[in-house]
C-alpha cells in the first residue's frame, strides 16, 4: 500500500495561490494600506526640502510596514484561526510551517507593493530620486523592517485569541506607533521621547530604510539599527510563535 | 433489504450491506466517492485498493505494508493532559475497514481531545495512534494523507469560491484537478452551480456536502466525521447517513462522533462511550442495549418503557448536565 503526500513545493504553490487570491479579493484593505503612506507623503510635500527626501520616504514606508504587520497580517491570522481555516488545513498532509510560509510570502508581496508605491509617489509627487543602489537597498531594508512588524503582529495574535480584540489592539498599537514614532522623531514630544523613539522598533526601521536610500552615508549607527531590527524580530518572532495557538477554542 | 445487525458478538460486526438500488433515488451522493477517486462507472469492489485507483502519478510515495486484517485506525493507551488536568485516560479502540465506529460521550468527556489526537491537532502525552499502519507521531503527514476529516466547525477562507477551495485541497493532496473533474465532483454533490459561489453563501447542508467532498478528495482509508449532522435538516441528515453507509460499503473505515443517539443507533456498527476521559464501554448498539437494559440507572432513564441507546447512554454517563 502506498501513501501519497504532495511535495512541499506543490503544497506551498497551492496554499500560495489560495492566499494570494484571498488577498486580491481583499483589495479594499490592500488599497487602504497603500493609500495611507501615499497620502502622508503628499501632505508632507513641504518637508522634503526641509528634512530631505530620504526622511520623508522612509517615514512613509515605515508607516506602510506598520500597517501590514499590525493591521493586515495579524487580523487575517486571527480571523482564519477563529473560523477554523487553519485547523482544516492542519488535518491535511501539509506541514504547519508551509501554511505560515505561504501567509508570510503574501505579506512579503505586500511589503514590496507598499515600498514601490511610496517610491513612485515620491518620484511623481515630490520629485524624489534615489540611486538604483539606494532603491535596491531600501527594498531590502523594507523587507527587514516588515519582518519586524510582522513579528509584532505575531506576538499580538499569540497573546490574544479573540479576533475582535486582536483587531482593536492592533489599531491601538498601530496608532501609538504612528503618532509617537512620527511626531517623536520630529522632536514634537520632547527630547526624551525622541531618544526613545530613535531606538524603538519604529525608529530603527525608519533609520535603516532612510540610510539605505543613501547607501554612501551608511554609518555605525545604522548598522546598530539594523542589528537591533534583527534582534527585535528574533525576540518578537520567538515569543509570537511560542505563544501562538492554532485554534482560538 | 435490511440494515439490521447480523452480528453482535465481540468480533467486528458487519451490517448487511445496503445495495445501491435502495438509494436509486439518490444516486448522486452514492456515486460521489467513486468520481473523486476515478472509479466512476467501474465495478463495485468489496475491498478497494486505494492507491491503484488514484488517478494521478504520486510525486512522493512511501511503501506501506498494510495488512487487510489490521485495523485502519488503532488507538492504544492514549493519554492527553491540559496542564495538570487529564482529559483522556488510557483510551484505546480500533476501527476496521468497512466499519462505522461511533465515539459518544457527553460534553467534556474527552471525545474532542481523542479526535484531535487522532487528527494530529494535538500531541498526546503518551499512547500510540496508527492510521493505516502508520504511526501518526513518527510520520504525521503520511498518517494524515490516509485520513479524510470533516471537522465540526470547519470553515474555509470566506473570500474563496467553492471551486477554488476544492482546487486548494486537491493541490495539498497532490491530486490533478481538471475542470471536468471539478465539475463532476460538484455535480455529484448536487452543487453544479456552486463553483463560483463563496463557501459562506451556501446553506448548512450544502456546506456540509462540500466539506465532505473535500474530505474524500483523496479517497482516504479512514474518514473522520466530527458531529457531521449538527444543524442539518432531516433530509440532509438522511442523505449524509446514506453517504456514510456507501463509504462503508466501499471499504472505508469511518470514525464518527455525534450527540444524536438516533444517528449512532442508525448508522454505527460499533460504539464506544467515553466519559471522564475513559472509554467505559464498547460494543454494537444493540449489544449495549441488551447488556444494560436491566441496569437500574438505565431503567430510570427510560421514558417510554422501551430501552433505547439514549437510555443506556444516560444510564452510563449520568443525568447531570456537563459544562
Amino acid at each position: 500500500m502506498q501513501t501519497v503526500i504532495p511535495t512541499t513545493s506543490k503544497a506551498i504553490i497551492s496554499l500560495l495561490r489560495a492566499d494570494l487570491t484571498t488577498q486580491w479579493r481583499n483589495r479594499r484593505a490592500v488599497v487602504l494600506i497603500v493609500l495611507v503612506p501615499v497620502i502622508i507623503l503628499a501632505s508632507w510635500k513641504g518637508l522634503v526640502v526641509k528634512l530631505g527626501g530620504a526622511f520623508v520616504l522612509s517615514n512613509c514606508i515605515t508607516i506602510g510596514l506598520t500597517a501590514i504587520g499590525l493591521m493586515g497580517y495579524s487580523n487575517s491570522i486571527a480571523r482564519d484561526r477563529d473560523k477554523g481555516v487553519f485547523q482544516r488545513l492542519r488535518v491535511a498532509p501539509v506541514s504547519s510551517w508551509s501554511i505560515m510560509f505561504s501567509r508570510l510570502a503574501v505579506q512579503l508581496a505586500m511589503i514590496l507593493i507598499v515600498t514601490l508605491a511610496v517610491f513612485f509617489a515620491g518620484f511623481y509627487i515630490d520629485k524624489i530620486t534615489v540611486t538604483p543602489a539606494g532603491y535596491i537597498m531600501a527594498v531590502g531594508a523594507a523587507i527587514a523592517g516588515g519582518a519586524l512588524y510582522l513579528s509584532i503582529g505575531q506576538v499580538i495574535v499569540g497573546l490574544i485569541k479573540n479576533p475582535e480584540t486582536v483587531n482593536s489592539t492592533c489599531r491601538l498599537v498601530y496608532f501609538a506607533f504612528i503618532m509617537v514614532g512620527m511626531f517623536g522623531e520630529l522632536g514634537m514630544l520632547g527630547d526624551e521621547v525622541t531618544k526613545i523613539v530613535r531606538w524603538s522598533p519604529y525608529g530603527v526601521v525608519r533609520h535603516i530604510v532612510s540610510s539605505s536610500l543613501r547607501p554612501d552615508l551608511w554609518s555605525m549607527d545604522d548598522t546598530i539599527s539594523l542589528l537591533l531590527t534583527f534582534g527585535y524580530t528574533a525576540v518578537f518572532a520567538t515569543l509570537g510563535i511560542k505563544w501562538f495557538k492554532w485554534s482560538s477554542k | 433489504m435490511t440494515s439490521e445487525q447480523v452480528s453482535s458478538g465481540a468480533s467486528v460486526p458487519r451490517r448487511v450491506q445496503l445495495s445501491e438500488s435502495k438509494f436509486a433515488g439518490s444516486l448522486v451522493p452514492l456515486q460521489f466517492s467513486r468520481i473523486v477517486s476515478g472509479r466512476y462507472n467501474t465495478e463495485k469492489k468489496q475491498t478497494p485498493t486505494f492507491t491503484s485507483i488514484i488517478p494521478f502519478l504520486p510525486p512522493s510515495t512511501s511503501t506501506m505494508d498494510t495488512n487487510n486484517t489490521e485495523p485502519i485506525l488503532k488507538v492504544t493507551g492514549l493519554n492527553v493532559f491540559y496542564g495538570s488536568f487529564q482529559a483522556v485516560k488510557d483510551v484505546g479502540f480500533e476501527v476496521r475497514a468497512g466499519e462505522i465506529f461511533g465515539l459518544l460521550g457527553p460534553n467534556g468527556a474527552g471525545k474532542t481531545s481523542t479526535l484531535s489526537a487522532v487528527e494530529g491537532l494535538l500531541v498526546p502525552q503518551s499512547g500510540t495512534i496508527l492510521v493505516a499502519g502508520i504511526n501518526n507521531k513518527e510520520k504525521p503527514l503520511h498518517a494524515r494523507a490516509n485520513m479524510g476529516v470533516q471537522l465540526q466547525s470547519t470553515s474555509f477562507q470566506p473570500e474563496l469560491y467553492v471551486g477554488e477551495i476544492i482546487r486548494l485541497f486537491a493541490g495539498i493532496h497532490a491530486i490533478e484537478m481538471s475542470d471536468d473533474k471539478l465539475r463532476s465532483i460538484l455535480s455529484a454533490i448536487n452543487l453544479s452551480d456552486a463553483e463560483k459561489k463563496k463557501f459562506g453563501t451556501l446553506s448548512g447542508g450544502q456546506q456540509q456536502r462540500v466539506s465532505l467532498a473535500i474530505a474524500l478528495l483523496h479517497d482516504p482509508q479512514l474518514v473522520i466525521l466530527d458531529e457531521p449532522t449538527t444543524g442539518l435538516d432531516p433530509q440532509s441528515r438522511r442523505q449524509l447517513w446514506e453517504r456514510m453507509e456507501q463509504l462503508r460499503t466501499n471499504g472505508h473505515a469511518i470514525l464518527l462522533t455525534t450527540h444524536s443517539m438516533e444517528e449512532a443507533e442508525a448508522v454505527c456498527d460499533r460504539i464506544a462511550i467515553i466519559d471522564h476521559g475513559r472509554v467505559i464501554t464498547t460494543d454494537t448498539p444493540q449489544a449495549l442495549i441488551d447488556k444494560h437494559r436491566n441496569d437500574p440507572e438505565v431503567i430510570a432513564a427510560s421514558r417510554k418503557g422501551k430501552i433505547t441507546l439514549e437510555d443506556v447512554f444516560i444510564g452510563l454517563t449520568g443525568k447531570s448536565i456537563r459544562s
